[in-house]
C-alpha cells in the first residue's frame, strides 16, 4: 500500500548503492580535479623573507616566559585575539564535522557488512555528543548570519544552503538515531543529505578544506604559515 | 567629481578579463564569515561600522563589477570609488582565516575606479 520514494526498494537499493559510490567517486575526484586547477596558480618563488634578518635584530637570549609573551602578543593579532569565541566554536565544529562521519558505529557496521573491513568506532554516546556539538555550531553559525548586521552585509542565499547542506547530515542523523519522527524517513534523508554535500565539497566553497591549506602552508605571505614557496601565479 | 562622464564598459570589462582567475577565486572561497573585520585599524576605529570591513569592501567593489560583468551605472562606481579609496587605505593588514589576498582584491577595485577617471579625492 504505502509505496510513496521511502520505502520503494528499487530507490533505496539505487541511493544506498550505486548513489554512495557516485557521491564518492564525485567526490575524490573533483578534490583531485579542483586542487590541481588551484596549484595551476601558483609558481614556485625564489624564498622571500618577510621577517627582519636575526643578524639586522639581534635575538638576545629569550628566556622561555618572554617567548611565550610574545608568542601570545602575536596570536593576538590573528583572528583568535579578535574573535577567540567564534574560533573555538568553529573549531569545535569543523573538527566534529569531520571525524564523527568517519568514526560513527553506524557507517563502520556498513563498512564490516559491505567488505569485511572497518575503523575503530567511537562509543555511541561520543558519536551523539559529537554530532550536538555540530548542530549547536550550525546553529550559532545561523544566528550570527541572521542577526549580525556585519555578516548579514556579506550573506547570501548560497551561505545558508551550504550551511543547511553541512549540517542536515548530522541533524537527520541525529533524529534518526533517537528515532524521532519516521526513521524510514529519516535515514533516507540521511543518506541523501550525505551524498549531496560529499558531491558539492569541491564545487563549493566547502573547497576551502583544500584551499585553507593550500592558501596558508603553502603560499608566501605575511600570514603563512610553515616555510612555504608558492607565490600565486593567476 | 570624476573627469569623465561615461562609463567605459569596456575598458571595465577588459581589467575584469584580465584578473578573472584571481576575482573567481577570492569570490568563490570567501565564507563570508566576517573574521577579517578586527583585522582592519579603520573598522575598529569608525565604530565598527562593517563597511569597512574588508571582506564587505572588495565584495561590493571589484566582487560586484565581476558579477554584473562590468556593467555598472556611474552612481554604483562612485560609491566603489569611496569604498576602495576612502574605505580603505591599502595598508595590506588585513587577515583572512583562508588567507584570502584582500588587498589585491581592493586594488583590482581601484584599478577599475581609476579606469574610469574615479580616485581619491584629498580636497572632499
Ligand atoms: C578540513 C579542513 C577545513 C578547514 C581548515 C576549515 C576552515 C574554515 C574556516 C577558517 C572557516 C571560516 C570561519 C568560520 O566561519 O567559522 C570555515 C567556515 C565554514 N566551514 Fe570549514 N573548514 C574545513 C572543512 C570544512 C568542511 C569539510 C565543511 C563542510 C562540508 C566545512 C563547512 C564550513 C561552513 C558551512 C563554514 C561557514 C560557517 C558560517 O556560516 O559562518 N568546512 N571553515
Ligand atoms: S575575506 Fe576571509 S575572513 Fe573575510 S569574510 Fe571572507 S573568508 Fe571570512
Ligand atoms: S588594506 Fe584596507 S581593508 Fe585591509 S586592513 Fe588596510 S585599510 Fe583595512
Amino acid at each position: 500500500m504505502n509505496m510513496t520514494i521511502f520505502s520503494n526498494t528499487v530507490f533505496l537499493d539505487f541511493i544506498k548503492g550505486p548513489m554512495v559510490w557516485l557521491s564518492f567517486i564525485i567526490f575524490g575526484l573533483g578534490l583531485i580535479v579542483q586542487t590541481i586547477r588551484l596549484l595551476k596558480l601558483t609558481r614556485i618563488k625564489e624564498a622571500r623573507r618577510f621577517a627582519p634578518d636575526a643578524a639586522i635584530v639581534p635575538q638576545t637570549d629569550l628566556s622561555k616566559w618572554e617567548r611565550f609573551t610574545r608568542y601570545f602578543a602575536f596570536l593576538r593579532i590573528t583572528v583568535l585575539g579578535a574573535n577567540a569565541c567564534l574560533v573555538l566554536v568553529s573549531f569545535i565544529f569543523h573538527v566534529c564535522l569531520v571525524i564523527t562521519p568517519i568514526f560513527v558505529l553506524g557507517h563502520n557496521v556498513l563498512l564490516d557488512t559491505s567488505f569485511g573491513i572497518s575503523l575503530v568506532s567511537f562509543p555511541e554516546q561520543i558519536s551523539d555528543i559529537l554530532t550536538k556539538f555540530v548542530i549547536a555550531g550550525g546553529l550559532l553559525f545561523f544566528m550570527r548570519r541572521l542577526f549580525l548586521r556585519r555578516v548579514r552585509m556579506i550573506s547570501t542565499v548560497n551561505d545558508f544552503i551550504l550551511l543547511f547542506v553541512a549540517v542536515a547530515p548530522f541533524l537527520t542523523g541525529f533524529l534518526a538515531y533517537h528515532h524521532i519522527f519516521n526513521y524510514n524517513i529519516m535515514i533516507v534523508l540521511h543518506i541523501l543529505c550525505g551524498e549531496l554535500m560529499l558531491m558539492l565539497i569541491p564545487f563549493s566553497k566547502f573547497f576551502h578544506m583544500v584551499f585553507f591549506f593550500i592558501s596558508r602552508f603553502m603560499i608566501v605571505s605575511e600570514h603563512s604559515l610553515g616555510s612555504p614557496k608558492r607565490s600565486w601565479q593567476y | 567629481m570624476g573627469t569623465t562622464t561615461e562609463i567605459n564598459t569596456d575598458t571595465i570589462q577588459s581589467i575584469l578579463k584580465q584578473n578573472r582567475k584571481q576575482i573567481k577565486l577570492g569570490l568563490a572561497m570567501c565564507a563570508h564569515c566576517s573574521l577579517c573585520a578586527e583585522s582592519c585599524f579603520l573598522f575598529v576605529s569608525n565604530d565598527n561600522d562593517p563597511e569597512y570591513m574588508p571582506s564587505y569592501k572588495f565584495i561590493n567593489s571589484i566582487g560586484k563589477l565581476y558579477r554584473k560583468k562590468g556593467k555598472v551605472s556611474k552612481q554604483a562606481l562612485e560609491e566603489m570609488r569611496d569604498l576602495v579609496f576612502e574605505k580603505c587605505v591599502l595598508c595590506t593588514r588585513c587577515y583572512c582565516p583562508f588567507g584570502i589576498d584582500i588587498p589585491s582584491l581592493i586594488t583590482l577595485g581601484r584599478n577599475v575606479c581609476r579606469s574610469q577617471g574615479l580616485f581619491r579625492e584629498y580636497d572632499r
